[in-house]
């Protein structure tokens, strides 16, 4: 099996018990989340759980084949999957996702992936050196924060001074069967996966990995602390084969020359997901200049940045963002604005803290501060220093608070909607004063009032969708009119050109692309989002492409515009066939998607999904999403009046609760799922392969029923 | 339309370099790639100076002609609102405009501060650009 390290870890915490698996078995599941819904499916007995903490609960750690091969933007992303904590009544069946250099050592040390069950009775970490699995005592590593813990271990696995021994030798731990590549020794440090307080009290949970790799949304830190497992660490010293390495260089070298932008005369105005140079995604100012690019393993991006300050190093995107409007308030400089940013992102990924919940959340707060029912002798008790908001002292004690079950983070590790309800603020959902809007989910930036795909691909799956496939469109179009550049595309080019790479669904049919208020409850837009969920099950979350990098359907740098998915020179399924040795196309990987979120659905229907659950939070429908509130324009391709295309400001429109409600209907209808409830039938599951699902479900009186002729 | 805004006398200079009541913020939020458009808002006008910093990886994400008139009427600085009107006005983009309308700002909070400096017989405290 060319790409596969072909054992998979299950590890019984409970009886403390290692179990090695056959990849093999799991093949058909592709990697990543499609193998962890597969042996979550398998191992997780009790389906109907809806608390992640439950001890029931089963959490898989995976990797696809294409970790550790040098697929660009394809090679060190690792997904999690498994119940999750903290979100409004149901916490469905989810998955998060982080990058760095934990798949790729895994495999290297002969894993796909690791199966965790059961609860230990006191605190373990998971010690793998290539086939030796110990679990190990972990009482000393409880209560350190995520950082230190990864240093301790690391001083545990041969390296005492820290990073200045210059080989590990794992000699005597070498499997013969690994072949004669394998030395067994290597300079690395061991990849470490950990949780830090937040995961340890179950409240707001990440895993961490290296200084800011974290996977945060879903909340699997807290199903490993409810587990009491403080690490996984992970060193290797194999290799992975990979089926024609030939075609895999081609296949890389050809995405740099034709669709990403030129280092010796770069276009940094390009319209495309998979061109532009490195660059770091934090989100406020940077303290200084002096800095390098840094990546997983494997990445042509650099998305973060490893500064000269001692701080900061690895964080990016969202961590970088929560805390700056407040900041703003207080610093007096760029600079001290950019310290305070990534000292505050710092402590996040220290505390192993899902920083994403204060996007949306410490507004909240904030307003109920600000309205006096929140503070000190108030009637919601805290004694937070709001007078010291903006600052890092303020930003440390709410951190704390919350990774530690403390002040408001003892109501608020139970998910921030129920505490909303438990504090007697339901109004606040109606209003919008608190914008959480899916799921318990916070609203992520791409409101569903104007981003349609966006929003209807969270609620109809398990959490903020957090997948970019389309919102470049509006990114790099709002940019554009910004600075008041030619626009370099126009939208019926545009949506033509991607049209192209939409099959099955929509492949030539531009008007999937039409946001308009005309279009927004419509078949094609249905379509939309079956592409997405379906793609991204697959290709992003399975095979584990980047999200910041791909689909790549339109690019500028490219002739014609044509992005390279899909593309026979260097599209998804090239690297994956030059990886695996398959002969997939783009939308084989696409039908696998759609077998993997069916077996998703499955679960959430066991766990108690209805169709009537699947509703935004009330603000979607009772306020609209106010034109000139924020920014200016919103702008989408739409068809007017004439039906010609155009690109349109999408702001100052709420979704129509009635019309979402039967747009769902075309939507199951399209997955072959009953309209009446939202369950897949036997015959569409069937047509999957997924007939052991049909039986669970119909063992549980919740399977759909079949459309009547 | 480069002559210099009047003096403001202590009252406005204090409003200028105050904050406003939580009820009485301007929203202002953030557009990054990737993240979205993220909610703010700004409270007063030496923080807008801070938030309109250009940088190349976001986007102030604002409407300025409510930021004029949340100047006219909140920090009651009629001059200064309608300069930046003009500004907007004769700006060549959004972006022009916010740099334009940071210019301003920055020049108002400098009087400001001199202004209150005079009051008070101290020089005046500058902040860092």
């Amino acid at each position: 099996m060319h790409g596969y390290a072909g054992k998979i870890l299950r590890l019984d915490l409970t009886g403390r018990n290692v179990f090695v698996l056959d990849t093999a078995k799991y093949r058909e599941w592709g990697g990543g989340h499609g193998l962890g819904a597969a042996l979550f499916w398998e191992f997780c007995k009790d389906k109907t759980i809806t608390d992640g903490r439950n001890p029931g609960n089963v959490c898989v750690v995976a990797t696809s084949p294409l970790c550790g091969t040098g697929v660009p933007s394809g090679t060190g992303r690792c997904e999690v999957v498994g119940i999750g904590v903290g979100y409004d009544g149901i916490s469905w069946f989810t998955r998060t996702g982080f990058g760095g250099r934990f798949s790729t050592m895994l495999k290297y040390a002969g894993w796909d992936a690791v199966v965790i069950e059961g609860r230990a009775d006191q605190p373990v970490w998971v010690d793998i050196r290539n086939d030796s699995v110990t679990l190990r005592d972990a009482a000393h590593l409880w209560g350190k924060d995520t950082w230190t813990t990864q240093q301790e271990i690391w001083k545990t696995i041969g390296a005492p001074g820290g990073t200045h021994l210059p080989w590990r030798e794992l000699d005597r731990l070498k499997d013969a069967k690994r072949g004669g590549k394998d030395q067994g020794r290597t300079t690395q440090l061991p990849a470490v996966l950990v949780i830090g307080p937040a995961g340890e009290n179950m409240s707001h949970g990440s895993l961490i990995h290296d200084a800011g790799n974290g996977a945060g949304q879903g909340g699997l830190g807290s199903v490993w602390g409810s587990k009491n497992l403080k690490a996984i660490s992970v060193i290797g010293t194999g290799g992975i084969t990979v089926a024609d390495p030939k075609a895999l260089i081609q296949a890389r070298l050809q995405l740099k020359r034709k669709y990403i932008a030129s280092y010796e005369a770069p276009d940094f105005r390009q319209w495309s997901r998979i061109g532009p140079l490195a660059k770091p995604i934090v989100q406020g100012p940077l303290p200084t200049d002096e800095r390098r690019p840094q990546s997983c393993q494997g990445c042509v991006n650099g998305c973060r940045a490893r500064f000269n300050l001692g701080y900061g190093n690895e964080s990016a995107c969202q961590e970088t963002s929560w805390y700056n409007e407040f900041i703003q308030k207080v610093a007096t400089s760029p600079r001290e604005f950019g310290e305070i940013s990534l000292k505050a992102a710092d402590l996040c990924q220290k505390y192993g803290l899902n920083s994403f919940v204060l996007q949306t959340g410490l507004p909240w707060l904030e307003h109920l501060h600000e309205e006096g029912v929140l503070g000190p002798g108030k009637q919601i008790p805290s004694d937070l220093p709001w007078d010291k908001l903006g600052t890092l002292e303020f930003a440390e004690r709410l951190i704390h608070c919350l990774s530690t079950k403390t002040d408001v983070g003892r109501d608020l590790a139970e998910g921030w909607v129920p505490t909303a309800r438990k504090w007697g603020r339901e109004k606040d959902l109606h209003t919008g004063a608190m914008q959480f809007s899916y799921w318990g989910c916070p609203e992520h930036g791409y409101d569903p009032r104007a981003e349609l795909e966006w929003g209807y691909g969270s609620i109809l799956g398990d959490r903020d969708t957090n997948t970019h496939c389309f919102n470049f469109m509006f990114t790099q179009l709002s940019a554009a009119f910004a600075y008041a550049l030619p626009i370099r595309v126009e939208p019926e080019d545009l949506v033509t050109i991607q049209a192209r790479k939409m099959a099955p669904y929509a492949k030539d049919r531009p008007e999937v692309f039409d946001f308009s208020d005309a279009n927004m409850y419509t078949e094609a837009v249905a379509q939309l989002v079956r592409w997405q969920q379906h793609y991204c099950r697959f290709w992003k979350q399975s095979a584990l492409f980047c999200d910041l990098k791909w689909p790549d359907l339109f690019n500028t740098n490219a002739p014609h515009q044509e992005g390279a998915t899909g593309s026979a020179d260097a599209g998804e399924h090239v690297f994956w066939n030059a990886v695996t040795g398959d002969a997939l196309t783009l939308e084989d990987g696409i039908a696998m998607g759609r077998r993997i979120w069916n077996l998703d659905n499955a679960i959430w229907v066991l766990q108690g999904r209805h169709r009537d659950q699947v509703h935004f939070a009330p603000y979607i429908y009772e306020t609209k999403y106010e034109k000139n509130e924020l920014f200016p324009f919103y702008l989408w391709p739409c068809r007017d009046e004439s039906g010609k295309w155009v690109y349109t400001d999408l702001m100052g429109r709420s979704l129509d609760r009635k019309k979402f409600d039967e747009w769902k209907t075309i939507f199951y209808g399209l997955e072959g799922w009953d309209p009446g409830t939202g369950w897949p039938t036997r015959g569409t599951l069937e047509k999957l392969k997924l007939g052991f699902a049909a039986d669970a479900l119909a063992a549980a009186g919740r399977l759909g029923k079949e459309e009547s002729r | 339309m480069n002559f210099p805004l009047s003096s403001p006398g202590e009252e406005l200079a204090l409003r200028i370099l105050g904050k406003v009541a939580y009820q009485d913020r301007l929203p202002a939020g953030r557009l990054a790639p990737r993240l979205g458009i993220t909610r703010g808002s700004v409270r007063g006008l030496p923080e807008l100076h801070l938030y309109l910093t250009p940088d190349d990886r976001t986007l102030p994400a604002l409407s300025l002609e409510r930021l004029a008139d949340w100047v006219e009427q909140i920090i009651v600085d009629g001059e200064l609102a309608s300069r930046i009107r003009a500004a907007v006005g004769a700006s060549a983009s959004y972006v022009d405009g916010c740099i334009r309308v940071r210019e301003l700002v920055g020049q108002r909070l400098q009087q400001a501060r001199e202004s209150l400096a005079q009051h008070s017989g101290e020089p005046g405290e500058r902040k860092e650009a």
